[in-house]
């Protein structure tokens, strides 16, 4: 799997603006759909698993009945629990359609499960942010 | 499509979704998850990605359980 990011020369002000403008597109990307940000530099084998380690997370997450958090929180941590499941992007409004009946945190499992979606939007935070640093030729 | 139709269509997704799982069902799947996902994260080479997912799932679950049995006495 061919995942290469070389290290770059030093740019012109004009293409060190353009890559960061495109680094950008590619973190917000990567953040508004688990992967696509990896995808968009051609790395497939961490596109792929940031899209199913996101995609699995909220499945259980959901399938458990965990807690999903909306901006309506009545404290700091109902706050911090919306910024985390926020992070999963796009499979925010996955896990609400998935969640019918919605949240059930009288049992373990519901709580597992908001813990669940919880670590899907950090860690798509993480690997968009990432896929951001792969952009400026940071790290790969 | 009735509304009946539309409701039992919803508590099908709903059954077929639904997970149940054990505390230690929960811990593994877990950390295997997050082991490869930042194992493909972190390193380059697939020998280091082995490697570094085995040793961070064997963490996850050290840690996992370990702290599981320190919190023991407090659950009575």
């Amino acid at each position: 799997m061919a995942e290469e990011t070389t290290v770059q020369e030093p740019l012109s002000p004009p293409q060190n603006a353009r890559r960061e403008a495109l680094a950008f597109v590619v973190g917000v990307a990567g953040w508004l759909v688990p992967g696509l940000g990896h995808a968009l530099l051609k790395m497939w084998g961490r596109a792929l698993i940031c899209f199913f380690t996101v995609g699995v997370f909220v499945w259980v997450g959901a399938g458990m009945r965990g807690n999903l958090f909306t901006s309506r929180g009545s404290d700091a941590f109902d706050s911090l629990g919306y910024i985390a499941d926020l992070g999963t992007g796009g499979f925010y409004w996955v896990a609400r359609s998935l969640e019918a009946n919605g949240p059930d945190v009288s049992h373990a499992d519901g709580d597992y499960g908001t813990r669940f979606l919880a670590t899907a939007g950090v860690f798509n935070l993480l690997a968009a942010l990432h896929a951001y640093e792969a952009a400026r030729g940071r790290k790969a | 499509m009735t509304s009946s139709t539309a409701i039992s269509g919803v508590s099908a997704l709903v059954v077929l979704i639904a997970v149940k799982l054990s505390h230690l069902q929960a811990l593994v799947l877990f950390a295997l998850v997050i082991s490869v996902a930042f194992g493909f994260l972190g390193r380059r080479q697939p020998k280091e990605r082995v490697k570094y997912i085995l040793w961070t799932l064997l963490l996850f679950l050290l840690v996992g359980v370990g702290i599981g049995w320190a919190m023991y006495p407090f659950s009575h």
